[in-house]
């Protein structure tokens, strides 16, 4: 049976194959890396490396092939977070919900990207992470306090997760598969 | 990178017919690298637009700022791809492109990555590009992965990692300096390539570290390194411990030359011939250490491999200047060489056939030279020339075939370079040999008949006019003159009118008739024909009958500007146009003493050619002779037979620098002061020196002619003459004193106070020695000379030197103290050598001709033992030389 229906899968998805492109973004240490390891294996680690740079990862969720990039939040590489929104089906913003120091200039660092001319019209995921943590905010104080009331001329949505505990990332993949589907 | 990248095209003409590069655009291939964004990647695709892209690169197109960026952050967009192929040219593009580095670090941790990756490409080529783009923090994040890189069980990954550490060495070396266990590893890696790069790493740690680098290659020479270009590197690193070592340890065998000669047995031909080559650099290496490796050089020279006869003919020509008995016995092979079709090998053979040669082979290799001449580039030609030229200097008696093959080649083809060359070389020897003069003058008059180059024309004119007169018969070089006046342009005219003008003042017969050619020349077309035609028939009286040229003339056509163009320029810039005309006796002779003592040091003969000025020792000469007899007391002496060059009488940056000058003469010897004052606030007044001659006995006070006055900056002389028994060479030493009045000078006016003050200044010793009655005269064939003088007339006898530091320090220490011109090249002896001849002749003081042959040898641990053989016109000057070398 697990032959048949693995088989199933397959010719499936050599038929109804769905591509899409992600950017991943946030401030140092918001766990981008993170996800995408939770995403792509369901692993997690507490010890990981800043990301110099960026990381390519492609995951594969049901028919859809998911192209990430995972790029590095320290502020160096923001002025060039831009060059890799370009032309992607959704641009994921990663926030840790429970660094109230640094939500204000997460905040701004949001907005300047969005007012670039060349990224208008792309679907924004914003992810309050580190639920899991004791003072994490809400998901109505994540909103207000990153003013995404005030995004109007795309699509915005925002999800509370733990990449430590796996919360909500089902909603998360969900989310991206049917945007995958929308964008064709 | 580890692969090469585009395989060569083997046959040649489907490249003609085909180019993939033909009409390749920047715009067009900076739209076409759009596809680099695409969402779907094409990796051939891809992977074409990038090797347009490096073409551009390779080709020296730039791009701009904004350019490169935008290419930049796009390339990096093809890390999303699996293609290895792919994946290889994007290592190459962002290594090329070396973007900021604010940018390129976008690319780090994709890099770190494939590091780490499974695929040995990756790894490898990762590690070259992360080292060239990394920074100190990072290197200390990445140097786990480098050291485990190092050991690799791929040598690809291994040599990635240890070329990168030579990189890095230059940048980090205190990294790189904390790997030396794996590279020490790696040194006894199975894989000849990692072997190699561990061996330059590992040489290059420790390069600063004498000991260390001694250690390694004692450790290495023993025998564990397989691939050859390891050797050939152990080779180079060894034979720098030999040199370095060399000083130390004196006498018996030289550390390691057993391993060399054992690599001449190597089975690999690059290792045989480094170690060769090896040998053969050895700082003074015997003839039984180099006959090994001349023997294998031997053996490449009839290789089939070009690279390889190149290769040994090339060091052989090296060996040849300092071991030509060395290389004698591969004339014969390196003879078949010269009609090698690759012209480079030819050369050199010729070059190195032409050191080795003895006197016999002269002509016959000159025969098989001119066949050969017509097929190589003028540079190779101009090689040719110059070896020529030294060996006529080595060999003057065979002038006659050297100096036709000369003119011979100066009448073929060729280009301004090389004819210079030629005709450089018929000038020198023309001044060296004598007996060459009357031939190489009409070669060079014929050459001038047809000669394309404005420069040559004008150089030899001026030669001509300088040589000409002075030989038998002047008039058969008037007709090659006069018709430049005809068939040149301008230039030419004017340097031909010029030359007959000192025709015409030199020779009294030839003057009616360079008078009739000089009234031609008034109606040139050009203005400077015209004005010198008219200026020489002034001063040579052609308006008149014939009279002898007085002195006064032939100063002026002959004589040198004795006044320093950059004076000459100031001086007639600070001119201003009035009624007073510029006097050109206003501006000042000196620039400074410096310039005079440089130009009077090598007094040896030099092969100088046209472009340096014809005989610079004679013009200062000139000028002495000039401004000895401008002062009424020492004009009456005489002709000076010698003037010393000027030796220094006080240390240099003191208050006044003061040096002598020895006049000799034959019955009176004449100090000449040359005084500077270098203080500003300072004007000395009656400036004398006071000379205290009571350590020479024979020498008797005649006069002192004190200097008026010494403003700052502004050299003067003062002269004290002494008297001597006629003839004889007294020696003896003189202490001075220099006297002046002291007045200070206004800085602000500029002018000297009334009341001066009197001073005195304490200078060095100076010393009349046999050396100055000796003058340096040159000849060209010692053995006519020696034999033509009467043999009952010689003298010879033995002397102990006794402990020296070379036998070439003794050699000059004799030369220098009978101050006499070495003949034939031998005052160079060969290093090593055990036993040396030197030819010194030289004109005593009383116009006798003296010649010397010193035999050297040595008789013990540096003992130096001399024998003297002096011929000359009288016997007790022959004595005197011997009393010289005694009393030394």
């Amino acid at each position: 049976m697990g032959i048949w229906e693995a088989l199933l899968n397959w010719l499936r998805s050599l038929f109804f194959k769905q591509e899409m492109e992600l950017s991943l973004i946030g401030l140092q240490n918001a766990g981008k890396t993170s996800l995408v390891n939770v995403v792509a294996t369901g692993g997690y680690s507490e010890d990981m490396i800043p990301t110099v740079g960026f990381n390519m990862r492609k995951v594969t969720k049901g028919n859809v092939t998911i192209k990430l990039w995972d790029l590095g939040g320290q502020p160096r590489f923001r002025s060039m977070w831009e060059r890799y929104c370009r032309a992607v089906s959704a641009i994921v913003y990663v926030v840790d919900a429970a660094d109230h120091d640094n939500l204000s200039i997460s905040r701004s660092e949001l907005h300047d990207l969005l007012s670039k001319p060349s990224l208008s019209g792309i679907p924004l995921l914003v992810l309050g992470n580190k639920i899991d943590k004791s003072g994490a905010l809400s998901k109505q104080a994540l909103t207000d306090e990153m003013g995404l009331k005030s995004i109007t001329d795309r699509e915005v949505c925002c999800f509370m997760i733990s990449c430590k505990n796996s919360t909500n990332i089902d909603s998360v993949i969900d989310w991206l598969v049917k945007h995958s589907k929308s964008k064709n | 990178m580890a692969q090469p990248l585009v395989k060569k095209d083997d046959d040649r003409d489907d490249e003609a017919e085909y180019s993939p590069f033909m009409g390749i655009e920047k715009g067009a291939v900076l739209q076409e690298a759009r596809v680099f964004n695409d969402p779907q990647l094409d990796p051939r695709r891809c992977s074409q637009v990038i090797t347009k892209l490096l073409y551009l690169l390779n080709q020296g197109e730039t791009f701009t700022k904004v350019e490169a960026t935008e290419v930049f952050f796009a390339v990096t967009k093809l890390f999303q791809s699996k293609d290895v192929g792919l994946r290889r040219m994007l290592y190459l593009m962002i290594k090329e492109l070396s973007p900021s580095a604010d940018e390129v670090i976008i690319v780090t941790s994709s890099l770190m990555k494939d590091m780490n990756s499974k695929t040995d490409m990756y790894r490898a080529n990762a590690i070259r590009v992360l080292c060239r783009i990394t920074d100190g923090v990072l290197l200390t994040q990445i140097e786990r992965y480098l050291k485990q890189a190092i050991v690799d069980k791929n040598p690809v990954v291994a040599s990635a990692a240890l070329v990168s550490g030579i990189h890095l060495l230059q940048t980090n070396p205190e990294v790189v300096k904390r790997w030396s266990n794996e590279v020490q590893e790696a040194v006894q890696s199975r894989a000849a390539l990692v072997q190699f790069h561990a061996l330059a790493l590992l040489h290059q740690i420790r390069q600063n570290d004498r000991l260390a680098v001694s250690k390694l290659v004692t450790s290495l020479t023993r025998g564990t390194v397989r691939s050859p270009l390891a050797q050939c590197l152990l080779i180079r690193y060894t034979s720098q411990v030999i040199r370095e070592s060399a000083s130390n340890s004196q006498g018996g065998d030289r550390p390691f030359y057993d391993f060399l000669e054992g690599c001449l047995r190597h089975k690999a031909e690059m290792v045989i011939f480094e170690a060769a080559r090896a040998i053969t650099e050895l700082s003074g290496v015997t003839s039984r250490e180099l006959t090994p490796a001349i023997t294998v050089l031997q053996l490449f020279l009839s290789s089939s491999k070009p690279v390889l006869r190149f290769a040994a003919v090339r060091t052989l020509n090296k060996v040849a200047m300092t071991h030509p008995m060395a290389v004698t016995n591969c004339n014969i092979d390196m003879e078949s060489l010269i009609s090698d079709q690759n012209r480079s090998i030819a050369t050199l053979a010729i070059t190195t056939l032409l050191k080795t040669g003895n006197e016999s082979s002269v002509d016959r290799l000159m025969k098989q030279i001119t066949n050969f001449m017509s097929d190589i580039a003028d540079e190779f030609k101009i090689v040719v020339v110059e070896a020529i030229r030294s060996l006529c200097l080595k060999f003057p008696l065979k002038y006659r075939s050297l100096m036709n093959f000369l003119s011979n080649i100066l009448r073929e083809e060729g280009g301004f370079e090389y004819k210079k060359a030629i005709v450089d070389s018929i000038v020198i020897l023309i001044r060296d040999i004598p007996d060459a003069k009357e031939n190489g003058l009409l070669h060079l008059c014929e050459f001038i008949e047809d000669c394309e180059f404005t420069y040559l024309s004008t150089q030899i004119l001026h030669f001509l006019g300088i040589e000409g007169p002075k030989t038998s018969d002047p008039s058969k070089y008037i007709r090659y003159i006069y018709n430049r006046v005809h068939l040149e342009n301008a230039t030419v005219r004017a340097a031909a009118v010029s030359t007959l003008a000192k025709f015409g003042a030199m020779v009294d017969a030839l003057k009616p008739r360079i008078f009739v050619l000089l009234r031609r020349c008034l109606f040139d077309s050009d203005d400077e024909v015209r004005d010198r035609a008219t200026l020489y028939l002034n001063t040579l009286g052609g308006d008149g009958e014939v009279v002898e040229t007085d002195k006064g003339v032939k100063e002026f056509l002959f004589g040198a500007l004795d006044i320093p163009l950059v004076n000459l320029e100031t001086s007639l810039r600070n001119y201003e146009a009035s009624e007073d005309a510029f006097d050109i006796n206003s501006v000042p002779k000196e620039v400074k003493s410096q310039p005079l003592a440089e130009k009077k040091a090598p007094g040896k003969k030099q092969p100088t050619g046209l472009g340096a000025p014809p005989a610079a020792p004679p013009t200062t000469v000139d000028a002495y002779e000039r401004l000895l007899s401008s002062i009424p007391e020492l004009a009456s002496l005489g002709k000076p037979f010698k003037s010393s060059a000027p030796t220094e009488l006080t240390e240099a940056e003191t208050e006044y620098a003061v040096n002598v000058v020895k006049h000799i003469y034959d019955r009176h010897v004449v100090f000449q002061y040359n005084c500077t004052n270098t203080i500003p606030e300072q004007q000395l007044e009656e400036v004398s020196v006071v000379v205290d001659s009571s350590d020479a006995e024979e020498f008797g006070f005649v006069l002192s002619k004190p200097l008026r006055s010494l403003p700052y900056d502004s050299p003067g002389q003062t002269f004290v003459v002494f008297e001597k028994p006629e003839g004889v060479p007294a020696v003896g030493k003189f202490s001075n004193t220099l006297k002046f009045i002291v007045k200070e000078v206004d800085p602000n006016t500029g002018e000297a106070d009334e009341d001066g003050v009197d001073d005195e200044y304490q200078l060095e010793e100076l010393e009349v020695v046999s050396a100055d009655y000796m003058q340096k005269v040159g000849i060209s064939n010692f053995r006519n000379a020696w034999e033509s003088l009467d043999a009952d007339l010689e003298r010879v006898d033995e002397y102990g030197l006794g402990p020296r530091e070379s036998l070439a320090e003794a050699v000059n220490a004799v030369i220098s103290l009978l101050g006499m011109q070495p003949c034939e090249g031998t005052e160079a002896v060969p290093s090593n050598s055990r036993s040396h001849t030197c030819l010194l002749s030289g004109v005593f003081i009383g116009n006798t001709r003296v010649l010397a042959r010193l035999q050297f040898g040595l008789t013990g641990p540096k003992e130096v033992a001399m024998k003297l053989a002096v011929r000359s016109d009288d016997i007790a000057v022959s004595d005197a030389i011997h009393e010289i070398v005694a009393s030394g």
